[in-house]
């Protein structure tokens, strides 16, 4: 998320500006209903179709936003979806199908088909890579099209039915611009909400460090389609609007130019952004209205700007408009985790725990990466894991944290066998990782990124977070601070509000074990926490795994640094070729012969 | 005659729709990605051919070398603007956008400065319309030439040999030191003068027109889809099938169906098989 | 006269750009055309740019015409007619926009156009709910509804009128019974279908095959070998996609099947001439046109038309490269809108009224018209007719043989 991200209910130093806090978050619905409330007093009626424009396609990338600029999936021909809830309203008003429906039935009834299509459209997104997406999308559009066209009796085929009309007061040009604008105004403060709660964090976590997010227990199928239902609703509503503007649809009304329209007014705008693409679909919509003769011109010079952003400014509108991130961080920051504070973020466990793997073999092609592996992990309990390069230790670590199954053997956790279960299932289990190249998300801040960590903490429903219910406001207050003193455990709260791909490659470390810790896990697999660090960091990174450990949490510590192996771990176990070669405290291991010899060195 | 029809059609069409498949994969095999130019480019063999040697009056061979030669300009055009500055950066589908705001303007240039309407293709050899005409026998010839130029190209020449190595293994044929940014930039060459040679080819059976743009775009690269990326064997089976299907069912069912047809099939291989019939499935993400 | 005169205050939002976008767009102060030498502005709304543009260049030309000539001859008693023009580009989102524009900023005294049936089903309630009179030449038959629109009217023939005049020369005049009917899948594609099935019948006609086909389907050959099986004896395709048209033309030859094609005026275009495989292929292909626009036997055009490309050729309007009942059409447009700017002034229902009681056998270039309260299609059933489409010259052909 970007500059104007989450509501500081809670009041976490977050927003360091003078503005509240909801102005923040809020500022695109205040913006339209500011600028868009005053229309008729600085604008005439010619206008006022231009701007009931805006908002019926607003309505549609609004939920679309969701799709394209949070999720990241490149659902380019989004026009089937206008074109089903347009001619759904109209049939359903027109009495083609049925008796005729008054038109606020019809438009509800629209939003619902287009919620249903969205569903279907965003199932191939669980399966198919990008650009394979991007062309499904695609051919569904050309099929909606040419069935429009083929089934006569109800679309009215080539000659196309009259669209839905609203009652009074709604029935006036002006009237019928405030009713789209009252929708657009609804729908921009919903997806507000949506971006500042867990599943807006958790959208753009999918899109940019899906791995990390499995490891938070974020279940993209379950997630994705979500957000397809809920755009394609927006969808079929913003179709019925439309088809009520245009006052008779035929097939010819529904160009590939408008799904470029769609599509480019959110990345013009700034992924993750709502502000962004709500500029960029007025911009674009707008634009070709004030100059006549660049009409024909309108969909070159979108494709233009598309690639003019893709290359320039990735980042769109939204990057242009945030100045927070332009102020220029203290070059020497130094990383001081404070272990006393450990108890504020991880309760003092109690009960004793074990993790078990048992003869795990895993093999890859023909290459067995794991050989028969037994490794046991108690709570409280720091345990080395070191081997040569390719000795099986990060497929171990895979293995524990479930994103490989072993061919062989099992995982168990007090008697528990989740061996085959999903990475995803992991945070549920209170296991926690952090990986070797840190899985950040770049264009979200610091403490968004933390705060996914605590994402299984939510009990609030997309509903309620859609509408920021009471239960909603509770979870996020409660994350945030939770989040806080997670930073401030490791010593970065001052950077908590800066966005994460401006920070030093060792501050991400510490980064991803808040993220980790969020989880309150009962045992946390760090793989290769020290690398890149220097030498005062790794020191201190060896007081918070100790001080972690004695808070009741067991750690499995893979890595190369061997003094920070020896000078923290209870235990030690060392792989060589996929087997273990010695297992013991850390004084046998270091006088051990055959270890030496394959790996410790004189 | 019924049979005939729709086999000689079939075949055509879908030798059009492999040779797109053909130019996906060259620039797949370059650059790891997929470019939304294929079928947009290949719309413009057609009109290329039909502006110079029907509206110009250039002799026929002159204009099927300057249009091969503008195709080839063309794809080094996108691989310059819209796919190297994207390798370099770490969001990996921004190709996605770039390729895809590029075939948008050849679109709307094509719209603006041509026309909207098909326009007349000339006749390519002057020999009267027979039963099994130039307009069947053109695409397949294309398409053969291309797949056997293709083999010859990888197996006895040294720079087929190095796009072979840039696609296999890109580090280790970096390290050997060939020039990757150079051969990337020949392949898209190559595959520009495939996509032209697709609808220079198929001129005469779809006539110069903006329509064939996302025509050429879907249906070439649903063979590429469904016969597994980076094959060409799979792509010209693939093409063909496509065609012949797509023939059928139009005869038994009318267009719109066949469309309908067309995207089950394809929805329904991917999701069953998502690396396509004879592809690879992906590597470890983790 | 009415006065409309209000200010508007000019707002700049927020930066730079945005700032000069907004101011570009707000109005400035606005005073309406009170004084005698201001022009009179029409509205025009054709589609120069987008699939269905060649219509919309072959009226421009006859419109562009009109109105040099009119205000030549001294405008409107003193006033300059200007045309306000906006490309549709063929889409019938920009024709609402456009039309709005139009309307409800430039205050247009008359609308002419769209030129195309799906822009004008879009922007006819918009233009009839501003109370604007509205004279547009499409051929949909719901696009002129006396009591939806009460100020719309229409300049050329209705749809059922044309499909009338076809199924007439198949059944009536050439003497085939048995008929297959296709269309393309455009919204006046289908609804010809629609419309003409049943009217066939009524005549008599056995409509043996009857379908809408994908224009873009390159090979027609499994629908042609359809109707041949179905014992068709002749083929009436309904659409204005040349390329389409062509590829029908050209199948019936490659099947060597001899039965005429009547029906679309399209079928007569240059556009679809230059797409045959043969000029051969052109013979027994029978497309719509109008009386007043048609070579008789002997050659010759009616002394109106003959003298109107007399004036086309002196003005080097290019006409070749078009159909001359395009021109014909747009000519005509502007000449129905000047006579009751000329005659009932610039008061919406003054010109309404005059359109509804004055115009009664009204001579136009393109056709005669007539209309009357309770009926705003102007055009006359008699003067559609088909024509031979080999006998293309300078934009106009001969009549079919077998009328008297």
């Amino acid at each position: 998320m970007t500059a104007e991200s989450a509501p500081t209910v809670g009041g976490a130093a977050t927003s360091s500006t003078w503005l509240p806090g909801w102005f923040e978050a809020w500022f695109p619905v205040i913006l339209l209903a500011v600028v868009g409330g005053s229309l008729p007093l600085w604008g005439d009626s010619f206008f006022g179709i231009i701007a009931t424009r805006v908002c019926v396609y607003w309505v549609l990338v609004s939920g679309l936003n969701l799709v394209v600029g949070f999720a990241g999936q490149l659902a380019i021909g989004w026009v089937s979806l206008l074109t089903i809830g347009a001619y759904v309203a109209s049939a359903l008003a027109a009495g083609r199908v049925t008796p005729e429906i008054p038109a606020y039935v019809a438009l509800v009834i629209a939003a619902m088909f287009g919620a249903v299509f969205g569903f279907i459209a965003g199932l191939p997104a669980l399966r198919l890579r990008t650009f394979y997406f991007a062309m499904t999308t695609l051919g569904l559009s050309t099929i909606v099209t040419q069935i429009a066209l083929a089934w006569r009796s109800v679309t009215g085929g080539g000659v196309g039915i009259p669209g839905p009309s609203m009652p009074a007061p709604f029935d006036t040009p002006w009237g019928f611009y405030y009713f789209t604008l009252i929708l657009a105004l609804i729908c921009t403060w919903m997806t507000c909400n949506i971006a500042a709660s867990r599943f807006g964090r958790s959208l753009v976590a999918v899109r940019d460090a899906e791995v990390a997010a499995e490891a938070v227990g974020i279940y993209k199928p379950g997630l994705l389609m979500t957000v397809f239902l809920f755009s394609g609703a927006l969808a079929g509503l913003a179709g019925g609007l439309f088809a009520t503007l245009q006052s008779y649809i035929t097939p010819d009304a529904f160009t590939f130019d408008l799904s470029v329209l769609f599509f480019i007014a959110i990345l013009i705008g700034g992924r993750g952004s709502i502000l962004g693409p709500l500029l960029g679909t007025a911009v674009l919509t707008v634009l070709p209205e004030f100059a006549a003769p660049l009409v024909q011109w309108s969909t070159f010079l979108y494709a233009f700007l598309l690639l003019v952003i893709v290359l320039l400014v990735p980042g769109g509108i939204a990057d242009l408009l945030d100045f927070r991130n332009r102020k220029p961080l203290d070059q020497h920051r130094e990383i001081r985790p404070r272990p006393e504070l450990l108890t504020k973020v991880l309760e003092d466990r109690k009960r004793e725990s074990v993790l078990e793997l048992k003869g795990i073999v895993l093999a890859f092609g023909g290459v067995r990466a794991v050989d028969g592996v037994d490794l046991q992990l108690t709570t409280g309990e720091v345990h080395g894991l070191i081997g040569p390069n390719g000795s099986g230790k990060t497929t171990m670590l895979n293995v524990i944290s479930g994103y490989y199954a072993p061919q062989q053997g099992s995982v168990k956790q007090d008697g528990t066998d989740f061996t085959r279960e999903g990475s995803y299932t992991r945070a549920r289990h209170k296991i926690a990782r952090t990986f070797q190249t840190p899985r950040i998300i770049g264009e979200s801040s610091v403490i968004d990124n933390v705060m996914i960590g605590g994402t299984l903490d939510g009990h609030a429903s997309f509903v309620e977070a859609m509408l920021l219910l009471p239960r909603q406001r509770r979870d996020e207050k409660h994350l945030r601070e939770k989040a806080m003193a997670a930073l401030t455990l490791v010593g970065l709260e001052r950077i908590a509000g800066v966005r994460a791909d401006r920070l030093q490659h060792s501050e991400l470390r510490f980064v991803e074990i808040a993220r980790a810790l969020m989880v309150e896990p009962s045992f946390l697999l760090l793989d290769e926490p020290a690398a890149g660090l220097s030498v005062d960091e790794i020191e201190r990174l060896g007081e918070l795994i100790k001080a972690i450990s004695r808070r009741g949490t067991g750690v499995l510590l893979v890595e190369h640094h061997a003094d920070l192996i020896f000078d923290i771990c209870d235990r030690v176990t060392v792989l060589n070729l996929g087997k273990v070669l010695a297992s013991g405290s850390p004084d046998y291991i270091r006088s051990h012969r055959e270890v030496i010899n394959a790996y410790l060195g004189a | 005659m019924l049979v005939e029809s729709i086999i000689s059609n079939g075949l055509a069409v879908g030798a059009v729709y492999a040779l797109i498949g053909i130019a996906y994969n060259v620039m797949f095999s370059a650059s790891r990605v997929f470019s939304f130019t294929a079928g947009s480019v290949g719309m413009l063999g057609g009109v290329f051919g039909a502006i110079l040697i029907s509206r110009m009056g250039m002799p026929v061979v002159v204009g099927f070398l300057l249009t091969l030669l503008l195709g080839a300009i063309l794809g080094i055009i996108t691989e310059i603007v819209a796919v190297r500055p994207v390798l370099k950066s770490l969001d990996q589908h921004l190709y996605v956008l770039s390729t895809l705001a590029i075939a948008l303007m050849i679109q709307q240039l094509t719209a603006i400065y041509f026309s909207t309407d098909a326009v007349p293709f000339p006749r390519v050899i002057p020999i009267e319309p027979g039963i099994f005409d130039q307009k069947f026998w053109l695409p397949i010839l294309a398409c053969i030439l291309t797949v056997l130029g293709l083999e010859y190209l990888s197996r006895h020449t040294l720079i087929g040999r190095a796009f072979l190595a840039i696609a296999e293994d890109n580090y280790a044929a970096r390290a050997l030191g060939l020039p990757e940014a150079g051969l990337r930039m020949a392949s898209y060459a190559l595959a520009g003068m495939i996509s032209v040679l697709a609808g220079f080819a198929a001129g005469q059976l779809l006539f110069a027109s903006l329509a064939n743009g996302p025509l050429l775009n879907f249906y070439g690269f649903v063979p590429v889809a469904l016969g597994g990326m980076g094959s060409n064997r799979g792509a010209v089976i693939g093409g063909l099938a496509l065609g012949l299907f797509q023939q059928t069912a139009n005869y038994f069912f009318g267009g719109i169906f066949s469309s309908v047809a067309v995207f089950i099939v394809f929805i329904v291989v991917l999701l069953v098989r998502p690396e396509g019939l004879a592809g690879a499935a992906t590597a470890r993400r983790v | 006269m009415k006065f409309d005169c209000r200010k508007v205050t000019r707002r700049g939002l927020l930066k730079g750009s945005a700032a000069t976008a907004a101011a570009s767009l707000a109005p400035g102060v606005y005073m309406p055309a009170i004084a005698n030498t201001d022009p009179i502005q029409i509205g025009y709304l054709p589609a120069f740019t987008g699939p269905s543009s060649s219509t919309g260049i072959g009226i421009g030309r006859g419109t562009e015409l009109a109105v040099q000539e009119i205000n030549a001859a001294g405008g409107i008693k003193g006033r300059k007619l200007e045309m306000v023009m906006r490309d549709t580009q063929s889409d019938p989102t920009k024709a609402v926009n456009a039309a709005a524009e139009l309307t409800r900023r430039h205050k247009v005294t008359i609308m002419w156009g769209p030129l195309n049936s799906g822009e004008t089903a879009a922007a006819i309630q918009n233009i009839a709910r501003d109370g604007v009179p509205h004279i547009h030449p499409c051929w949909v038959d719901s696009l002129i509804d006396v009591k939806k629109y009460p100020m719309a009217f229409r300049n050329g023939p209705s749809n059922q009128q044309v499909g009338a005049a076809a199924n007439h020369y198949v059944v009536n005049v050439s003497k085939a019974k048995k008929v297959a009917i296709v269309s393309d899948t455009t919204g006046y594609g289908t609804a010809s279908l629609d419309a003409y099935t049943p009217a066939l019948k009524k005549i008599g006609g056995d409509v043996v095959y009857s379908a809408s086909v994908d224009a873009n389907n390159p090979d027609l050959k499994p629908e042609l070998l359809r109707m041949r099986s179905a014992g068709a004896e002749a083929i009436m395709p309904w659409s204005v996609n040349a390329g389409f048209l062509a590829r029908i033309i050209n199948t019936r030859a490659e099947l060597n099947w001899d039965v005429p094609i009547v029906g679309q005026t399209t079928l007569g275009s240059g556009q679809t001439k230059a797409l045959l495989a043969k000029p051969e292929h052109w013979e027994k292909v029978y497309p719509n046109n109008f009386r007043n626009l048609s070579y008789n036997a002997q050659g010759q055009l009616p002394p109106q038309s003959a003298e109107f490309v007399e004036r086309l050729r002196k003005a080097k309007v290019d006409f070749a490269d078009t159909l001359l009942w395009w021109v014909a059409l747009g000519y005509d447009g502007p000449r129905l809108i000047a006579e009751a700017l000329r005659e009932a002034g610039t008061a919406p229902a003054d010109i309404t009224a005059y359109w509804n009681t004055k115009v009664k056998g009204w001579k136009g270039v393109y056709g005669t018209i007539v209309w009357s309260p309770d009926n705003h299609d102007g055009f006359q059933q008699e003067e559609i007719i088909m024509v031979q489409a080999n006998s293309l010259k300078d934009g106009a052909f001969k009549l079919a043989p077998g009328y008297a």
